[in-house]
């Protein structure tokens, strides 16, 4: 607990101008009988900055209060120890540039602003870095080009790699490659296959451990301390990495499904894979009797951007394709390629090879879908293509037929492992219910294909793998997070993180590898990794009033808490992403952070000054996400738009981290009503923390029922989700909000 | 699956549309801006994205009687705005060329003179002819002295001989193709009423109310129009001083206050002048808008040069310039020659089948 906190008022870029200081020093030192409070009018400048600098050192505060701008801006000269306890109070952006100047409501805010942010410090301690001996190692499993890529890229920045390859020989899929498809300018000719040259560098680097022909039995621990266990060549083999690269890369879909386009149904129909390997054996020849070849088909999307198969596009068959021709026509110029499409994708500089390849005067393309494949009779295949660019309803006929499949990841879903082990469980418990068991076999019938997938046995709590997102890929989020998985420190690169071609899996892995290292570092001071860079705050627990719930262990995105026998969670510290789901989860409160607690949120909910209800002045709680809707507030108020100023904000480090009882706490004392701005949710989430303002949004279902038992409308509570670039939107919705709430009328528990 | 087009491709068809003036055909992406930006293009049948793919497989037989071709006046729109460079509109004279190739009667010459070593032996035939004919001609043999009169230069029985002999021939042959055009204009479904549809086929040329539609520059549609009808005076002009001279009802060189030489000199000079503009709009933009290919500044030079090759000998008459209005006389005799033996093989057929096309498309 910060006893001596000390706060300094700026009354800089116009805050003296618009609210009284006068009156908000005597909030600080008579109300909140704080032992220091100064007031600056340049206080972000260096003698503003000594002010504070001189009161920490001859500890006459300890914690400090700075009541100027936002949090997120000035925070190179408000830098001091980050171990001792600090809040800013967000005066400029939040009160000035969007409120009344010299107005009683405004004042009011800005009081209310710098009591919720004294009580913050008091309610904080000095954060206390966790200390391990971590091991800066990385492991990479998967030895082609991703793989491959992030090990050198690891270890020619100094870190000492083990990289684990399940087949007997490094290269992956593009060391059985005759030719690829140019990767550098002008983007117009075939480069020569293989990765020869990198499995040399990878196999001589001094700091790289190459396992071929190994897998992973079991990796347990947390990043820093990870312990693997592998299973090589050699024998079984344990060693301690610090972060993980998985680049286990990608299989083509299974073309078995494929019958409607003919494959199966004659030898010379094949998958692009298999066009490879026909390429790579020797002259492409009909496999049915060897023949040359004088005509092509290619079928794009096969079983691609299809419900009924893989939905999404693979990025790379286009360019597959187009290279193909070039290989057919490099062998026979007289030979006819065909190509059926939905779209041709040649993305970024590819174009230039499409536009190479497409010249060819016996390279034919058109968009057309595939109505059937079946044997002409004279020994050619004869497709049926219907809605082409040339006709509605035309046949093409051709000596082989070539399926362009897309790309399913080499990734297995380790939550769908674990409900399959969870629902074996529940069958082989006795005191199970019939429902419980009927709902475990179906589980079972569903999900039982993916046992057996793992790639890298976890013992975590959640799984035995990475969790699966949309469409089987690992990542966590692909635009704003690549790479992170929703396992701290084991990142995903190349194909197996999303659909890409050997080029762009290179420029992943630097990434992924960039990520890992990024990651062992900051475990290395005990600090947290993105979206909490440096946070060296950490949860703890105060396991005696546990219950056993497990809804900490069920709700953290990131498998941060294992269980033991009894439920009990187990934390690994190194895990954790700070975002306090956890704590929001926890209904006996036993979660809380030094700088973040249920407490702490809910003593700054009570120190608002909420007017009696004669006052006709409601007070509106608004608990904001601190990722994108807190920023967003801010940048309204740089655009200088106003709303009401009844409300007041509390930022959370995720929606997530919502506690109900600070709802059951803001309404029981007297506030009107309480807003809830975090991210999007649903497939196309925002969520720093995957799901945190999804599970905010389950927890209020709860309370809306409370609500009605207590006789209160419903309406009172809203969560809105936010997008950063939506800030022109906030004040409207909150004001929207007020409206309601006025409405309302006030609350009927204001007063007692 | 029974109803559907077994697609060949015509490789030969496709290296001769690319080297025909539409080499960049292959460039085409489908993207449709082309006929988008049309403004000829008629919204049922939108032109030219589907020819251009059709042309990319080689889909000869789908093109050649397809109307569309026909409907394009060649403005260039659509070569400006493709975003890949593929010249929608270049292909279309590429295809236009094409046609009149493949319905030629007979083929071989409708193949030889689509190439320029081809258009080089039809000179020379002319200039053989003629070089011969004059040896017999009444000037040679001395049997005539100067009288500032060109038939003194040939022996007239023979040339009307052989120019009525010849033009028989060429109508016949011209006519044949044009036979075969609308049978393949029919058979890809062009069913306007052809005979009905030439009269408002023809009155949209001679207005050129499609022509002044296309996004073209102002001196292309006045240089057009005045060569048409300049060219179509001087058809009308030549025709009946023809039969009339021949029923002796006539007598030549007429006076330069007769009507009908007025008119004459007023439609050489209208079409020396339209075709002046064509030219000079064909050299100052050689590629922007629509490129040129053999075949377009052959029947542009030659036309240019029958009509001021024309109104030279007329001056040089006038001045009783000898020999040189015998040596002019001599060049524009072949210059018209060739003209008139390329005209079902040439550019110049254009005049007849963009006129079968519009009417049998009912797209006046």
């Amino acid at each position: 607990m910060a006893e001596r906190p000390g706060v300094y008022i700026c009354s800089g870029c116009g805050i003296g101008q618009s609210l009284d200081i006068g009156k908000l020093v005597k909030v600080a030192t008579a109300e909140l009988k704080v032992p220091r409070c100064e007031a600056h009018s340049f206080l972000c400048g260096p003698e503003g900055v000594d002010l504070i600098r001189r009161d920490i050192a001859s500890e006459t505060v300890d914690g400090v209060v700075i009541a100027a701008c936002s949090p997120r801006v000035k925070t190179d000269a408000f830098s001091f120890d980050p171990l001792m306890v600090l809040d800013r109070v967000n005066l400029r952006e939040h009160v000035i540039w969007c409120h009344k100047p010299n107005d009683e409501d405004t004042q009011m805010l800005a009081e209310d602003y710098l009591r919720m942010g004294v009580t913050k410090v008091r309610k904080s301690e000095p954060l206390e870095p966790q200390q391990d001996e971590i091991s800066k190692r990385l492991l990479v499993v998967g030895g082609g080009v991703a793989g491959m890529t992030a090990a050198i890229e690891a270890a020619t920045a100094g870190y000492d790699v083990v990289l684990v390859e399940k087949s007997p020989r490094l290269g992956g899929f593009v060391a059985a490659l005759a030719q690829r498809f140019p990767t550098a300018p002008p983007y117009t000719d075939l480069q020569a296959g293989g990765v020869a040259a990198q499995i040399q560098q990878v196999s001589y680097h001094p700091k790289i451990q190459v396992l071929t022909s190994a897998t992973i039995r079991e990796t347990s621990g947390q990043p820093g301390m990870f312990d693997v266990t592998i299973a090589a060549e050699s024998g079984e083999l344990k060693t301690r990495v610090g972060a993980i690269v998985l680049a286990t890369g990608w299989r083509p879909y299974d073309a078995t499904k494929l019958g409607q386009l003919g494959y199966g149904a004659s030898p010379d129909v094949i998958t692009n894979v298999e066009f490879e390997r026909l390429a790579a054996a020797g002259p492409i020849v009909r496999p049915s009797d060897g023949r040359p070849v004088m005509s092509v088909l290619f079928v794009q999307c096969a079983g691609s951007r299809d419900e009924r198969h893989l939905p999404y596009c693979s990025s790379t068959c286009c360019m597959a394709t187009l290279k193909h021709a070039t290989m057919i026509h490099a062998q026979n110029p007289d030979a006819a390629v065909f190509v059926v499409y939905k779209d041709i994708r040649t993305p970024g500089q590819y174009e230039r090879f499409y536009r190479a390849a497409q010249d060819h005067p016996l390279t034919f393309l058109t968009k057309g879908e595939i109505v059937g494949v079946e044997a002409d009779g004279g020994g050619r295949m004869a497709a049926t293509v219907k809605d082409t660019l040339v006709g509605e309803q035309v046949r093409i006929e051709a000596d082989l037929v070539v399926l362009a499949t897309g790309m399913v990841p080499n990734a297995a879903d380790g939550a769908a492992i674990r409900l399959v082990k969870d629902s074996r469980a529940t069958l082989a418990r006795a005191e199970a219910t019939e429902p419980q068991k009927s709902d475990a076999r179906k589980k079972i019938a569903d999900l039982a294909h993916h046992e057996g997938t793992e790639i890298l046995c976890l013992t975590y709590r959640q799984g035995p793998d990475l969790p699966a997102h949309k469409y089987g890929f690992p990542d966590s989020h692909f635009v704003c997070f690549p790479y992170e998985t929703r396992r701290t420190g084991i990142y995903a690169a190349g194909a197996v993180r999303a659909p890409m071609d050997g080029a762009h899996a290179q420029e992943d892995a630097m990434g992924a590898a960039m990520k890992a290292i990024q990651s062992v570092e900051l475990a290395s001071r005990g600090a947290a990794v993105h979206p909490r860079a440096g946070d060296l705050s950490f949860p703890s627990f105060f396991l005696q009033r546990c219950t056993q719930c497990k809804r900490c262990t069920e709700e953290c995105p990131f498998g941060t808490l294992d269980e033991d026998p009894k439920g009990t969670p187990q934390l690994n510290v190194y895990r954790c992403r700070r975002c306090g789901v956890c704590m929001g989860a926890c209904p006996e409160r036993i979660i809380s952070f030094k700088n973040y607690s249920v407490d702490m949120i809910a003593s700054m909910i009570k120190a608002i000054e909420v007017p009696d209800e004669d006052e006709e002045k409601p007070r509106v709680l608004v608990l904001m996400c601190e990722n994108d809707a807190y920023p967003a507030l801010d940048v309204a108020g740089l655009n200088r738009v106003h709303y009401d100023p009844s409300v007041r904000v509390v930022p959370l480090r995720c929606l997530g981290s919502l506690n109900i009882v600070w709802i059951a706490d803001a309404l029981s004392g007297g506030i009107d009503g309480v807003m809830l701005v975090g991210c999007k949710y649903g497939d196309d989430y925002q969520c720093h923390f995957v799901q945190g303002s999804e599970l905010a949004n389950r927890r209020l279902e709860n309370v809306k029922e409370t609500l009605q038992r207590l006789q209160l409308e419903s309406e009172r509570i809203q969560l809105t989700q936010l997008a950063i670039n939506e800030y022109g939107k906030l004040p409207a919705l909150i004001d929207e909000f007020m409206d309601r709430i006025r409405d309302l009328g006030p609350n009927p528990y204001k007063g007692f | 699956m029974s109803d559907a087009v077994l697609l060949q491709p015509d490789v030969r068809f496709i290296r001769s549309v690319v080297n025909g003036g539409g080499g960049d055909l292959k460039k085409c992406y489908q993207c449709a801006t082309c006929s988008v930006v049309c403004t000829l293009s008629p919204d049922h049948a939108p032109f030219p994205r589907r020819q251009m793919i059709r042309a990319q497989w080689g889909l000869k037989g789908q093109l050649m009687g397809d109307p569309a071709i026909w409907l394009c006046h060649n403005c260039g729109d659509c070569t400006t705005r493709c975003p890949r460079g593929a010249r929608p509109g270049d292909v279309f004279g590429a295809l236009r060329s094409e046609a009149i190739k493949h319905f030629a009667i007979p083929g071989v010459l409708g193949s030889l003179l689509s190439r320029p070593a081809g258009l080089a032996v039809l000179f020379l035939a002319g200039a053989v002819a003629f070089g011969l004919l004059s040896l017999s001609g009444p000037l040679m043999q001395g049997t005539a002295e100067p009288r500032f009169e060109f038939a003194d230069m040939f022996p007239l029985p023979v040339l009307e001989a052989f120019f009525f002999a010849l033009s028989g021939l060429l109508l016949i042959a011209f006519a044949g193709g044009l036979v075969r055009f609308t049978r393949a204009l029919r058979a890809s479904g062009a069913d306007g009423p052809l005979i009905a549809g030439l009269i408002p086929a023809v009155a949209a040329i001679l207005t050129h109310r499609r022509f002044g539609q296309c996004g073209t520059e102002r001196t292309r549609f006045y240089g057009h129009l005045a060569t048409l009808w300049g060219f179509l005076g001087l058809a009308a002009v030549g025709t009946v001083v023809g039969v009339l001279t021949m029923a002796g009802l006539l007598e030549t060189p007429l006076a330069q206050t007769n009507p009908l030489k007025i008119l004459a000199n007023a439609s050489g000079a209208a079409a020396i002048a339209g075709v002046m503009l064509l030219l000079g709009d064909r050299l100052r933009d050689p590629v922007k808008r629509a490129a040129s290919t053999p075949f377009d500044w052959f029947f542009a030079w030659t036309l240019a040069g029958v009509l001021v090759s024309g109104m030279v000998i007329q001056f040089l008459r006038l001045a009783e310039a000898v020999p040189w209005m015998y040596v002019v006389y001599y060049v524009h005799l072949v210059l018209i020659f060739a003209l008139f033996v390329g005209a079902p093989y040439t550019k110049f057929a254009h005049l007849a089948y963009r006129t079968v096309a519009m009417a049998a498309a009912g797209r006046t």
